[in-house]
């Protein structure tokens, strides 16, 4: 809310700069959003209204404010002014009889509310009037506000609404069908042209302000254009009303139509406030010589609005602020913002002014207290610890321990958004898995991510265009689905060097079992061994993905990023990508209870038994390893690959694979004899189920 | 050889002619070299003086017999002291030139973001907090009833949400509190967390608040608990605004919690975050906190005169508070006559954004590795 300073002092005689008043106001709930001078030591200051103080939204509003921050008295708009071309005389008397606003008679305006609940109260009041400009000072203040001077009626009806904060409409009477005021809800099919032009569709429960025909103006959010006052009007009719702020919200919303009339309604402005706002506007066509009021004031006004009175209690102020305030100050404070205060035993009955929409209970007296006494001067202390802290979520102490092994590692930490492009989704989720947003931002933010993948890759592939060339990077986050729902995951990427380039030699890119070791040390460091398991994904390149499996649940999967993949994210097509992704709450769930438990050392050495054999290169590694292991339970203690060999002197179709056996006995030192019947049994049954020749 | 060329002189020449080759030669090939110039049997100078000693008269050949051997023999000495000095010279065997470059071990870096939100977490569990994770997808009364935003509130304009097309399952949230057997006790829990809190998600939370609410449903007070986290608003990018967001939100509540209980706690926090800086606290509004206050420090790049970093104010919003409003309590059961609380919210984007002077808060989201290699290890 811009407010002219020189506006406000004519309410309050506030002193110091313009930069003192922000700076008071600032710590009394007001922040200031800029100071601009305003030529003459004037300037306006922007004060950002929070949601729940609708009454601040006007200069009286702030006045008010400023006065109780200072110690002031606050002086209340005049309703006679003395001459047109200067501003309202400061010094005259709050008076708010008028002359022109006789008892009623034969020119009475007709208003009819139809739906009370939405309307409770509509006042009317018409006026004689000559169009044209309105005086400088008056476009002054409200250019001053961001509002456009238009007219000296419509100036005049905006000038309250900056001034008192209540919203007004001005209709050209002779454009009222019926010359009269229907406020009803608009009936199906019926459309109205706004102000700005634009012809909008109504629908049932928006309230509108009709004639005796057709709707002529959406209730407080914005006048039709039918209706408008023009150079020709002679006669209008002054709308001043208090509307049911969720009506005005839901009706702005659904138009999309923000005002600064709807803003005011939609967080309440003062059921109080329509006829004294509806005297000042007929004072100030009087004075600006725009026009002179007819009749009364028709105020149709069927419920009273009652202020509620509220108890605040001396103990909860203080167990609330953690201080003994006096009761002078609360009364001070509470008096000058308006409150009425009356004794009780424990502290007050306090009154509450019907602008005060926000004040519905106790606390909201206590905040006006505070706010008011200043919250730096409450005491400082430290609440007391009266049960053990449970410590970490357990993930995030996971995410930790997973932050330290990946960075070990040589991968850094990425942070990406957690909705992604509809595309971009696709290859990683089962057709119409992927959870829409249903007001995305942009397509690039449509959809849930159903994988951290793809917005890693577009991070692989940023750093890419930027020339770094060696990139691991990995992320902890959320992952969704919509039959999976939200679960967590670890992502990681790696493209170029596994060992970088080096004078030394021994440069060398990332392959599938750099990564596939990257995939096992972060099971092992949740506590898990899984076995690998071919697989396929649509994201993955056939051949080069594998499933990491716990019994028999699936917890990750690794593999070779598709580069079909990789290139539409922007990362060449010729580099490979290599990816894995754990499910870490299925991980977790699969983690064995307790704490670790030691084995003691070995206490005899061991036997080293090399083989090397020729078989069909399509048979798996595992499954030679796992025929070695069930041949030979007892004494076995590993079986580990140290050479795969293809090419010169091998048959097409064969591989030579070699492992080493190691075979050791808990109870004494083994001896040849001891592993030569093992190691019989083992190469007949290689021989005998694979088909292995011994080279 | 004619006698003439066989005395001082020549000896004094040869000598200097000697020791200006030893200082030039500085390699075993060029002392090899001035070695079998001078001392060779065939062809050595020194050698050649020695013969030329037969044609003189016997007296004379005494005399220089042994200025040759005294020359003779210093040649070797200094030979045998330069050939000592060059084999110390030598790098011992296997030596390796250090200067070169080492093989590189790749170390990565935790993202800024983590790394302050570990610094505030930690803080947090010195303080005896407990730290909580919860879901990103939220249902309408965790993010907004509960905290005192029903439907239609104006509040809820503040932080336009981001809607699911459909309801799907929400995340699973932990507390540990309900592990430990003591509190299980306390709280009436038969095991873990109630599954009657699970609700069809139907929007991205707007703030980490949400975890507060199922928190407080599920175990009695005092409550002592942060929430880390991302949350997500409808903001487009810009240089100070991101779709999603991490946030730390908290919440203290017991028996005579107060205002300056909650002063007492961002004095310590923002301190130890921020070093020397003051803080200050200015009322602001939140539908769930009552009185409601923005807190700020002291500008550290101005110390307070004003500048460009503080809008020339002096002060720094960083984060915002507030006592419980009662609503909230009533909304999960508690008896706001019984208990307060205080519960505040941190944007941990902004925290890092002061910290590390970054000042474009989408470098945040690039993953840029020349911008994460800047932090250290």
């Amino acid at each position: 809310m811009k407010i002219l300073v020189s506006w406000l002092r004519e309410y309050v005689d506030v002193p110091g700069t313009p930069e003192d008043i922000a700076r008071t106001m600032s710590v009394r709930g007001f922040a200031v959003e800029g100071i601009e001078p305003a030529g003459d030591g004037d300037a306006v200051i922007d004060f950002e209204i929070t949601a729940n103080r609708p009454d601040c939204m006007s200069v009286v509003g702030m006045a008010r404010e400023i006065a109780t921050a200072y110690g002031l008295q606050v002086r209340r708009p005049a309703v006679r002014g003395r001459d047109t071309s200067s501003p309202v005389d400061p010094t005259a008397k709050p008076s708010l009889s008028l002359a022109s606003l006789q008892p009623g008679g034969e020119d009475d305006v007709s208003i009819t509310i139809e739906s009370p609940d939405l309307c409770p109260r509509y006042a009317g009041a018409l006026a004689d009037v000559t169009v044209g400009p309105s005086p400088a000072w008056m476009q002054e203040r409200l250019a001053a506000a961001g509002v456009r001077p238009i007219s000296n009626i419509v100036d005049v009806t905006n000038y309250v609404l900056l001034e008192l904060g209540q919203p007004m409409h001005a209709f050209d009477l002779s454009r009222l069908s019926g010359g009269r005021i229907v406020v009803r809800q608009a009936r199906a099919g019926e459309r109205l042209v706004t102000l700005d032009g634009q012809d909008r569709e109504l629908t049932a429960g928006m309230l509108v302000i009709a004639d005796a025909t057709q709707p002529v103006a959406v209730a407080g959010v914005m006048g039709g254009a039918a209706s408008e006052v023009h150079a020709g009007t002679t006669t209008i009719l002054l709308e001043s009303a208090y509307f049911h702020p969720l009506s005005v919200r839901r009706t702005s919303k659904k138009l999309g139509l923000k005002t600064e009339a709807s803003m005011r309604f939609e967080r309440g402005c003062d059921p109080r406030l329509p006829v004294t706002a509806m005297e000042r506007a007929c004072a100030l066509l009087e004075m600006t010589g725009a026009g002179r009021a007819r009749g009364t004031v028709v105020d149709c006004y069927p419920t009273r609005v009652e202020p509620t009175s509220l108890r605040l209690r001396r103990s909860r102020v203080a167990g609330v602020l953690g201080a003994e305030l006096h009761d002078s100050d609360v009364r001070r404070i509470l008096d000058s913002l308006g409150f009425a205060l009356r004794d009780a035993e424990d502290g007050w009955d306090v009154t509450v002014p019907t602008r005060r929409v926000d004040v519905v209970r106790e606390i909201d007296l206590i905040e006006e207290v505070a706010r008011h006494y200043g919250l730096d001067n409450l005491p400082v202390a430290f609440p007391p610890v009266s049960i053990a802290s449970a410590g970490f979520d357990p993930r995030a102490r996971r995410a930790r321990q997973l932050r330290n092994v990946l960075t070990g590692l040589g991968f850094s930490e990425a942070v990406t958004f957690g909705f992604i492009s509809e595309a971009a989704a696709a290859p990683f989720a089962a057709e119409g898995d992927p959870v829409p947003i249903a007001n995305p931002l942009s397509e690039t933010f449509a959809v849930l991510r159903p994988s951290a993948l793809p917005g890693l890759i577009d991070a692989v592939a940023h750093n890419r265009r930027r020339q770094v060339r060696d990139i691991r990077l990995f992320e902890i986050g959320a992952e969704f689905g919509r039959t999976s729902g939200e679960r967590r995951t670890i992502a990681c990427a790696w493209t170029g060097a596994a060992t970088a380039e080096h004078w030394g030699g021994g440069a060398r890119d990332v392959d599938f079992f750099d990564m596939k070791g990257v995939a096992e040390v972060i099971c092992q460091a949740l506590g898990l061994s899984p076995r690998v398991e071919t697989v396929t994904r649509p994201w993955l390149v056939p051949g080069r993905a594998a499933a990491l499996i716990v019994g028999d649940r699936e917890v990750g999967v690794v593999g070779q990023l598709s580069p079909t993949i990789a290139d539409r994210h922007g990362v060449p097509a010729n580099e490979a990508v290599y990816v894995t992704t754990i499910a870490l709450d299925t991980a977790e769930a699969l983690v064995p209870a307790g704490d670790v438990q030691v084995e003691s050392l070995p206490r005899f050495p061991s036997i080293v038994r090399d083989v090397s054999i020729l078989v069909d290169d399509t048979l798996a590694a595992g499954t030679i390893r796992e025929t070695v292991r069930t041949t030979a339970p007892t004494l076995l203690e590993s079986v580990r690959e140290f050479d795969r060999y293809q090419g010169k002197g091998i048959p097409e179709g064969k591989v030579s694979l070699s492992f080493h056996l190691t075979f050791r006995s808990a109870e004494r030192t083994l001896t040849d004899a001891d592993v030569q019947p093992a190691m019989d049994a083992v190469l007949g049954a290689l021989r005998d189920r694979h088909a292995a020749v011994q080279r | 050889m004619p006698e003439s060329t066989l005395d001082r002189s020549a000896v004094d020449a040869l000598r200097a002619q000697f020791d200006r080759r030893l200082a030039d030669a500085s390699t075993d090939q060029s002392l090899k070299a001035v070695t079998d110039e001078f001392l060779s049997r065939k062809s050595g100078a020194v050698t050649a003086l020695m013969k030329a000693l037969g044609g003189l008269p016997p007296e004379s050949r005494r005399e220089f017999g042994a200025l040759i051997n005294e020359l003779k023999t210093s040649i070797e000495t200094q030979l045998a002291d330069k050939r000592a000095a060059l084999e110390q010279s030598r790098p011992p065997a296997g030596a390796v030139d250090v200067t070169l470059p080492a093989r590189s071990m790749p170390v990565g870096r935790v993202h800024p973001l983590m790394r302050v939100r570990q610094q505030v977490e930690d803080i947090f569990a010195r303080m005896g907090y407990e730290i909580l994770e919860g879901p990103e997808v939220e249902d309408d009364f965790h993010n907004f009833e509960a905290l005192n935003m029903p439907p239609d509130h104006p509040a809820r304009d503040m932080q336009d949400t981001l809607y699911l097309g459909e309801p799907i399952i929400g995340g699973t949230w932990g507390a540990h509190r309900a592990h430990t057997p003591a509190a299980r006790r306390a709280d009436g829990l038969a095991s873990g967390i109630p599954a009657a809190q699970v609700r069809a998600a139907t929007l991205l939370r707007t703030h980490t608040s949400a975890m507060q609410i199922r928190y407080m449903k599920t175990f009695r007070p005092p409550v002592r608990i942060i929430v880390p986290g991302r949350v997500y608003r409808r903001d487009n990018l810009d240089l100070s605004h991101t779709p999603m967001f991490q946030q730390i939100e908290g919440l203290v509540v017991g028996p005579g919690i107060t205002l300056a209980h909650l002063k007492g706690t961002f004095e310590a926090l923002l301190t130890e975050i921020f070093g020397d800086v003051r803080i200050r606290l200015r009322p602001s509004f939140f539908p769930y906190t009552e009185p409601s206050a923005e807190i700020d420090i002291s500008c550290g790049n101005c110390k307070g005169s004003g500048c460009p970093t503080c809008k020339h104010t002096g002060w720094i919003e960083i984060l915002g508070s507030g006592m419980v409003h009662p609503a909230v309590f009533e909304a999960v059961g508690y008896d706001p006559e019984e208990v307060t609380g205080f519960a505040f919210g941190v944007g941990i984007e902004r925290l890092a954004m002061l910290k590390y002077g970054v000042d474009d808060i989408r470098l945040f989201y690039e993953n840029d590795l020349r911008f994460l290699s800047q932090f250290p290890i």
